[in-house]
C-alpha cells in the first residue's frame, strides 16, 4: 500500500471528522473567491465614477478579509490536528517514521486543500454572482449581472489559499516533530485548578467598563472627558479601556458571579445546575482569551452594521430634510417631462450678505406669502405672518451644537438693517443648496430691503426618487452657472445610496464573515470542551441523571457560553453607536435594532447546532 | 423473607450473526437484603458483564432482573437512570469522581440530582463523611486527595442516597493494601451496622473475604457458590484460596 493510498483512504474513512475541517477551508475559500470577483467584476466598475471609491473600499476590505481569513485557518488547522494526535501517536507506537507520517499528513492537506479550492471556487462564482445582484440593487441601479468567470479572481485566489495550505501544512509537520511518544500515555490533564476571583481585577473590570460607557455616552463638545483626550484621542482610549475592561470582566467578575452562584447552595444544590456551574467556573479563565475576542468582534461587527446600515436607512430622510423640493435652480424654467409633476413654481428672491465676526454668510430673503404657498405646495401646514420687523429662520442644516441660534435676537444685515428672530424652523421649503438658509419676511418688508433679485425655479414630482431621467433632462438644458445651482432629489438620492449601499454590501459581507468565524470559533472550542468532557457525562449517566437532565444542563452551559460574549458585544455596540449618531445626528435607533436582531438571529443558530453536536458527542460516551 | 434481587436465566450476547460472543449465559441467583455478596472468576469470565448488566448501566439479551417488584428488563432508558438515582448506588475501580466538584459537592450530587432540600443534603453527607473518615477534606478538590481518600469518598456519593442495593466494581483495585483494607473494613461495618446490601465485583481474595457470601463465574456461568457462615475472616480467606485454584483463575491475583 502506497503512502498515497493510506493518505487517500484515511480521508475516506474519518470523512465526518475531516468534514468539518473542509467545511471551514471550503468556506473560506467561498468569502474570499466571492469578494475579488467582485473587485474584479466589470460591469461593476463600468456603473459609475463613485465605484473607484467602491473599488478602494474593496481592496481594504479584501486585506482585513485575508487576514481574518489567516486567523481562522489557523484556528481550524489546530483544532484539526488535536484531534489527530492520538492517530499520529499511534502510528509513532507502531513504528512509522515521523519523516513519513509527516510525508502523509502532507499528502493529506495537499488532497484537502485541492478539493476545498475547487469547491470553493465553484460555490463563491454562484454565490458572487447572487451578490453581485443585491449590490447593484442596494446601491440603487437596474440589475445588469451577466455571468461572467473573472480569470483575475480565480489566479489571486488559487495564488493565496495555496500559500495558506503550505503554511498550514507546516504547522502539521511542526505538531508531528514536537510530539514525544510519552505524551500519548499521559492523562489529558491532571486536574486544572480551580480559578479564585480576584477582587480587585474584578472592580478594576467594572470600572473600566464603566468609564468607557460614560465617556461614549457623553456629549463629546461639552464633555470635559473628551476635551482632554481631544476627539482623535478619546475614541482610541474608550477602546483600549473597553478591551481592557472586557477582558478583565471575563478573567475576573465571571469568576466572580460564578463562585458566588456555586455558594448559594440552595440554588446550586438543585438538580444539575451544580455541574454546569462547576464547568464552567472550570473552564471560565483558559476561555477568558477567547471570550473577549469574540465580544469584541462581535461589537465591531454589530457597531460597523449598525452604523452603516443607519446612514442607508437615513438616507432618503437626509436627502428630504436638505432638499423639500424635487428640483431647484436659479433662473428661467426649461422644458421638460408634465408627467408626474405636482407643482412648477418660479419665486422671487433676493441674496442677502451677512457679515459676522469672523466671515461673511450668504443668505436667502423669502417673502411670506411665497413661502406659504411652498408650504401649502409641499404638504406643510404651517402658515406664516410675520410682523414688521420680524423674521423666521429656515436653516435645514440647523445643528443645535454647532450652529448658532438666534431666536430671540436680532440679525443684522449688510446694509445696517436688522431683523428680529421670531422663530427659527430646521425644515426649510427651499432646497439648502443654492438656497442655504432662508430669513423669510413679510411682503411689504421684502421689498424694502436692498439685494439682488434672483428668479428661483422650483419643482415638485411624484414619485420623486425614480425621477431621474427628469431630472438629466433638466440638467441639460441648463447654462454652466445655472448647474451649479442645480438640485435634484433623485440625483442625490442615487450618488448618496451608491456610496451608503456599498458601505451597507461590505459592511455587511464583512459582518457576516466575523460572524460565521465567530460562530465557528466557539463552536470548535465547545466541541473541544465536550470530548474531554465526556467521561464527566458518562459518570453522571451511571449515578442516574436520564439523557433529558443532560441536555438541559448542556444546553444551559452552553447558552452561558454563547450568551455572555454576545450580551457584552451587543452592550459595547450600544455605546459606540450612540457616540456615533450623536456625531452624525442621526436617528439610527430602529435600523440598529433590527440589526441586532438579525444579528442575534444568526449567532442562535449556530446556539443550536452547537447544542446539538455537544450532546451528541455527550452521548457517545456512555 | 422475599430477596431483594432476583435473577433470572440471565444472558448477554455481544455481536451479530456468526460472531457473536456470549459473555453470559442462564445466570440466576438472588440475594437478600442486608447481604454482602462478592462475585469472583477469572477475567474475561463475565464479572463486569454481570455487574453492569444487574446495575442498568447495560441491557441483557435475555432473562430477567427483578429489584423488590420492578422488573429492570422492561424499562425504557429514561426510566432505567431514574431508577439508578432512586435505587442503586455505585462505586468504581477508578473513583469516576468529577474533579471539577470538591469532594463535598461530588458526594452532595446525587441528592441534588433528587431535588432534595439545602439542609437535609448537608446533613446527610456529614455523617456520610463521618463514617468514612473524610470530614476534614470535604472542601478539597478531587486531584488534591490520595486513591484511597478518592475512593472513599465515591463510596460515599454512592451510599449517601441511601440505595437498596450499592454496586461496587473491583473498589479496591488502584488501592495499597492500607487503604483498601480501610475501606473494605468500612463496607463491612456499613452492611453490619445499617443493613445495606452490597454486591462487589473483585479478582483478589483478600477483598472477597470481607463478604459472607462469594459467587464464582466461569465463561460466563456460575460455577460455584460459598457461604463464610461461622469461619472467621482468615479461614473464609483460606477456603476462597482453594476455590480459586480449583476452578484454575486468578491464582496469579493471590497476594
Amino acid at each position: 500500500m502506497t503512502l498515497f493510498s493510506l493518505a487517500r483512504k484515511n480521508i475516506q474513512r474519518n470523512l465526518s471528522n475531516y468534514f468539518l475541517y473542509i467545511a471551514s477551508m471550503v468556506f473560506s475559500i467561498v468569502i474570499y473567491f466571492t469578494f475579488v470577483t467582485l473587485k474584479y467584476n466589470d460591469d461593476l466598475s463600468a456603473l459609475k465614477q463613485s465605484s473607484q471609491q467602491i473599488k478602494g473600499l474593496m481592496s481594504a476590505s479584501s486585506v482585513v478579509l485575508l487576514f481574518f481569513i489567516v486567523i481562522f485557518m489557523a484556528y481550524s488547522n489546530s483544532f484539526f490536528m488535536k484531534k489527530r494526535k492520538k492517530e499520529v501517536a499511534l502510528y509513532s507506537l507502531l513504528g512509522v517514521r515521523k519523516q513519513k507520517i509527516g510525508l502523509m499528513l502532507f499528502f493529506e492537506n495537499l488532497v484537502i486543500g485541492l478539493v476545498s479550492l475547487v469547491f470553493g471556487i465553484l460555490l463563491g462564482f454562484f454565490m458572487s454572482q447572487g451578490l453581485l445582484m443585491i449590490l447593484v440593487r442596494l446601491m440603487g441601479y437596474e440589475v445588469v449581472g451577466s455571468l461572467t468567470f473573472s480569470m483575475e479572481a480565480l489566479i489571486n485566489t488559487t495564488g493565496i489559499f495555496t500559500l495558506l495550505f503550505l503554511f498550514t501544512s507546516l504547522q502539521g509537520y511542526r505538531v508531528i516533530y514536537q510530539f514525544k511518544l510519552i505524551d500519548l500515555f499521559h492523562a489529558d490533564k491532571q486536574g486544572e485548578q480551580i480559578p479564585r476571583a480576584s477582587l480587585v481585577a474584578a472592580l478594576l473590570g467594572t470600572v473600566f467598563i464603566a468609564f468607557g460607557y460614560y465617556t461614549a455616552a457623553s456629549d463629546m463638545f461639552t464633555s470635559k472627558i473628551w476635551r482632554f483626550f481631544t476627539v482623535l484621542g478619546t475614541p482610541l482610549m474608550v477602546i483600549g479601556v473597553t478591551i481592557a475592561g472586557t477582558y478583565l470582566l471575563f478573567h475576573s467578575v465571571s469568576v466572580f458571579v460564578l463562585t458566588a452562584l456555586k455558594k448559594a447552595t440552595s440554588w446550586s444544590w438543585k438538580g444539575l445546575n451544580l455541574i454546569g456551574v462547576s464547568q464552567l467556573l472550570y473552564r471560565i479563565r483558559a476561555n477568558a482569551k477567547s471570550l473577549s475576542i469574540i465580544a469584541i468582534l462581535s461589537a465591531t461587527t454589530i457597531t460597523a452594521g449598525g452604523g452603516v446600515f443607519g446612514m442607508y436607512y437615513n438616507a432618503e430622510a437626509s436627502v428630504r430634510q436638505m432638499l423639500p423640493n424635487t428640483f431647484m435652480w436659479k433662473g428661467e424654467t426649461v422644458e421638460f417631462s408634465q408627467k408626474d409633476v405636482l407643482f412648477n413654481e418660479a419665486l422671487a428672491v433676493k441674496n442677502l450678505r451677512v457679515d459676522n465676526e469672523f466671515s461673511f454668510f450668504e443668505y436667502t430673503l423669502l417673502k411670506e406669502s411665497d413661502y406659504n404657498r411652498l408650504a401649502k405646495l409641499q404638504g406643510k401646514d404651517k402658515e406664516l405672518h410675520i410682523a414688521d420687523g420680524s423674521t423666521v429662520l429656515l436653516d435645514a442644516a440647523f445643528d443645535e451644537r454647532f450652529s448658532h441660534d438666534f431666536t430671540g435676537e436680532d440679525f443684522k444685515l449688510q446694509n445696517g438693517d436688522s431683523f428680529h428672530v421670531e422663530k427659527m424652523y430646521t425644515e426649510s421649503v427651499l432646497n439648502f443648496i443654492a438656497a442655504g438658509t432662508v430669513l423669510v419676511v413679510n411682503d411689504q418688508e421684502f421689498k424694502a430691503t436692498d439685494g439682488d433679485e434672483i428668479m428661483m425655479q422650483v419643482v415638485g414630482l411624484d414619485n420623486d426618487l425614480k425621477q431621474q431621467d427628469v431630472s438629466k433632462d433638466i440638467y441639460q438644458q441648463l447654462s454652466t452657472e445655472q448647474q451649479e445651482s442645480f438640485s435634484s432629489v433623485p440625483q442625490s438620492y442615487e450618488d448618496s445610496l451608491a456610496t451608503v449601499g456599498a458601505l451597507l454590501f461590505v459592511g455587511s459581507f464583512l459582518g457576516l464573515v466575523f460572524l460565521a468565524a465567530t460562530g465557528s470559533i466557539i463552536y470548535f472550542k465547545i466541541l473541544t470542551e465536550a470530548e474531554e468532557d465526556q467521561a464527566k457525562y458518562a459518570i453522571l449517566n451511571k449515578i442516574g441523571v436520564n439523557s433529558k437532565q443532560i441536555l438541559k444542563t448542556v444546553a444551559g452551559q452552553v447558552a452561558v457560553i454563547f450568551s455572555a460574549p454576545l450580551i457584552v458585544g451587543i452592550a459595547h455596540s450600544v455605546f459606540a453607536l450612540l457616540a456615533f449618531s450623536q456625531l452624525f445626528n442621526m436617528n439610527i435607533t430602529k435600523p440598529v435594532i433590527l440589526w441586532m436582531i438579525a444579528y442575534s438571529a444568526i449567532y442562535f443558530i449556530y446556539y443550536i447546532f452547537t447544542v446539538r453536536s455537544f450532546y451528541k458527542i455527550v452521548r457517545q460516551g456512555n | 423473607m422475599t430477596p431483594l434481587l432476583k435473577v433470572q436465566n440471565v444472558g448477554k450476547t455481544y455481536g451479530k450473526g456468526a460472531n457473536t460472543f456470549t459473555a453470559l449465559s442462564n445466570i440466576s441467583f438472588e440475594v437478600a437484603k442486608g447481604e454482602f455478596v462478592g462475585v469472583m472468576g477469572p477475567s474475561g469470565a463475565g464479572k463486569s458483564t454481570l455487574l453492569n448488566v444487574l446495575a442498568t448501566i447495560d441491557t441483557p439479551t435475555t432473562g430477567e432482573i427483578i429489584i423488590e417488584d420492578t422488573n429492570l428488563a422492561r424499562m425504557k432508558d429514561a426510566e432505567l437512570a431514574d431508577f439508578r438515582r432512586d435505587n442503586l448506588g455505585f462505586i468504581f475501580q477508578d473513583y469516576n469522581l468529577l474533579d471539577s466538584l470538591t469532594v463535598r459537592e461530588n458526594i452532595v450530587l446525587p441528592l441534588a440530582i433528587a431535588k432534595m432540600p439545602t439542609k437535609a443534603i448537608n446533613a446527610r453527607v456529614d455523617r456520610i463523611a463521618e463514617l468514612f473518615g473524610i470530614s476534614e477534606l470535604l472542601n478539597k478538590y478531587p486531584y488534591q486527595i490520595s486513591g484511597g481518600q478518592k475512593q472513599r469518598t465515591a463510596s460515599s456519593r454512592a451510599l449517601v442516597t441511601e440505595p437498596k442495593l450499592i454496586f461496587a466494581d473491583e473498589p479496591t483495585g488502584a488501592l495499597d493494601s492500607k487503604s483498601a483494607t480501610d475501606l473494605l473494613e468500612s463496607l463491612s461495618d456499613l452492611n453490619q451496622s445499617q443493613a445495606a446490601t452490597i454486591m462487589m465485583v473483585t479478582h483478589d481474595a483478600f477483598a472477597a473475604s470481607f463478604c459472607q457470601r462469594i459467587l464464582f463465574i466461569q465463561d460466563g456461568q456460575l460455577s460455584k457458590e460459598i457461604q463464610r457462615g461461622t469461619l472467621t475472616r482468615k479461614q473464609f480467606f483460606q477456603e476462597i484460596l482453594q476455590v480459586l485454584s480449583s476452578i484454575g483463575g486468578g491464582v496469579n491475583d493471590v497476594i
